[in-house]
């Protein structure tokens, strides 16, 4: 049986992009055919279910019964990959979560894999979030993840300062994810379904749907260079399936 | 059903004969087809709209409006051929976008035939834009415009490798005659009984040169 992949998608700070960036993932895996489920820890409703609801559940992860819910059953024959979007200022109490249940050193002797898309602000207290969450990145593959999408400008970090961060953490790796057209976004967000779906003109159900030809290019533009920044990292090596991805006109 | 081609007019420069150009194309696709849909986004030159304005739209690429607005109407497959006088000052942004959005690749899966005529000159900004058509569009749908009145002399030899269509000069009081609002190309054809006329003979050339791009284009389809 495939060794259970476990990727956390978190920031402590709202608003920068963690949902954005785990429904480019759960696009990136369903296109690479690589099984996957999510939970959206926006509970009591969440934006990650609204996108994919068939593969998606809402969880609460301070509760020790939806803890259970998604760890307990990793090893199970279900799918090998789970997403954890987890909500605005719960990833530090997350991971010290992980850590207390002795998930952190399953991953650590490589029971299990364990990677955390940390996704950034522009501001100084994400550098400080680097520094908190490095306390518990051992044995985890970490990727800070620099959100372009909502127009962040990062220029008011100096860069030596945040070298000095993002250093401490062993083989973190840095990802960029660019700006995509406002009314782009605005669209898919209206129409309610996965990126893939937007770009291949269809509706929640598979249905023709009529979406903007421009709009949707952008969207394939855009996906397709959130795609290549994955393929770099390799991800689906990192999950297991070992394919080259070479879908970005898919 | 055959494909519906769409013409994109277009310089770096202003003042090279775009609208003329697109003027001709335009009459010369009405009298063929009957029916011609042409989009101005040029409005800081001599205007399509302003000689043609039962069959052209204004259009701009400013905003993503504008661009659905355009866009979304150049994908389709009606059949009925559309022509683009693309200003000077919209020239970057235009393709700029069509790369992003991936235009021509979805044209060809609608059965919709982009086909670029760019007006050439000696200049180093047109030296500058023609390859990067090049690197977006395919040789067989990229076409140079040699406009004799804006190139006095041979072509720049990089813009001569591909397809060439060649605008003879006309002379200055002629020039000055079509260039009124009120002057249709195929309602002097159709009025002027001496067919050996320098004007006359100047319609008809272009005319013939425009029905040979969509020749090819029927060949290309087929």
């Amino acid at each position: 049986m495939a060794k259970p992949v476990v990727i956390v998608v978190g920031a402590d700070k709202g608003g920068v992009g963690k949902t954005t960036v785990s429904r480019t993932l759960l696009d990136y895996f369903s296109a690479n055919n690589v099984p996957t489920r999510a939970f959206d820890t926006e509970s009591p409703r969440g934006t990650l279910k609204r996108f994919h609801p068939e593969f998606t559940e809402i969880v609460d992860m301070t509760t020790t019964s939806d803890q259970m819910k998604i760890f307990d059953t990793l090893n199970s024959a279900g799918p090998s990959v789970t997403v954890i979007d987890v909500r605005a200022g719960l990833l530090s109490p997350a991971l010290a979560s992980l850590r207390d249940i002795g998930f952190l050193d399953a991953a650590k002797s490589g029971q299990i894999t364990f990677a955390v898309f940390h996704i950034l602000g522009p501001s100084i207290a994400s550098l400080d979030e680097i520094a908190e969450t490095a306390n518990f990145m051992h044995g985890a593959k970490y990727f800070l993840v620099k959100n372009f999408i909502n127009d962040t400008q990062f220029f008011q970090w100096d860069q030596a300062t945040y070298n000095s961060y993002f250093h401490r953490i062993k083989d973190a790796t840095e990802l960029t994810i660019p700006k995509l057209n406002e009314m782009a976004y605005e669209q898919v967000e209206v129409a309610s379904v996965p990126f893939l779906k937007f770009v291949a003109n269809k509706g929640p159900g598979e249905e023709a749907a009529n979406y903007s030809f421009v709009l949707r290019g952008y969207v394939r533009h855009w996906l397709a260079s959130v795609w290549s920044e994955f393929d770099r990292i390799k991800l689906t090596d990192l999950v297991g399936s070992g394919k080259s991805s070479t879908r970005g006109e898919k | 059903m055959r494909a519906t081609p769409v013409y994109i007019i277009c310089s770096l420069r202003p003042l090279v004969g775009k609208t003329l150009i697109a003027r001709l194309l335009s009459e010369f696709l009405l009298l063929k087809n009957g029916t011609v849909a042409a989009f101005d986004i040029n409005l800081k030159e001599p205007s399509l709209l302003e000689y043609l304005p039962d069959i052209t739209e204004a259009a701009e690429i400013d905003d993503t409006f504008g661009k659905m607005a355009l866009m979304d109407r150049l994908i389709i497959n009606d059949g009925i051929a559309k022509v683009i006088d693309l200003g000077f000052h919209a020239f970057d942004e235009f393709f700029k976008m069509t790369e992003e959005i991936g235009f021509l690749k979805e044209a060809a899966r609608r059965g919709v035939s982009p086909i670029v005529l760019f007006i050439g000159d000696t200049d180093r900004v047109s030296a500058r834009g023609y390859p990067l058509l090049q690197r977006q569009i395919p040789s067989s749908s990229l076409v140079t415009v040699d406009n004799e009145h804006v190139v006095r002399g041979e072509l720049p030899p990089a813009f001569a490798q591909g397809k060439v269509l060649h605008i003879a000069a006309l002379p200055v009081f002629l020039k000055t005659y079509v260039d009124r609002l009120t002057f249709s190309f195929t309602e002097y054809l159709r009025n002027e009984r001496d067919s050996s006329t320098e004007l006359h003979q100047w319609i008809r050339k272009n005319y013939f040169s425009f029905r040979e791009i969509e020749l090819n284009l029927i060949l290309q389809g087929s």
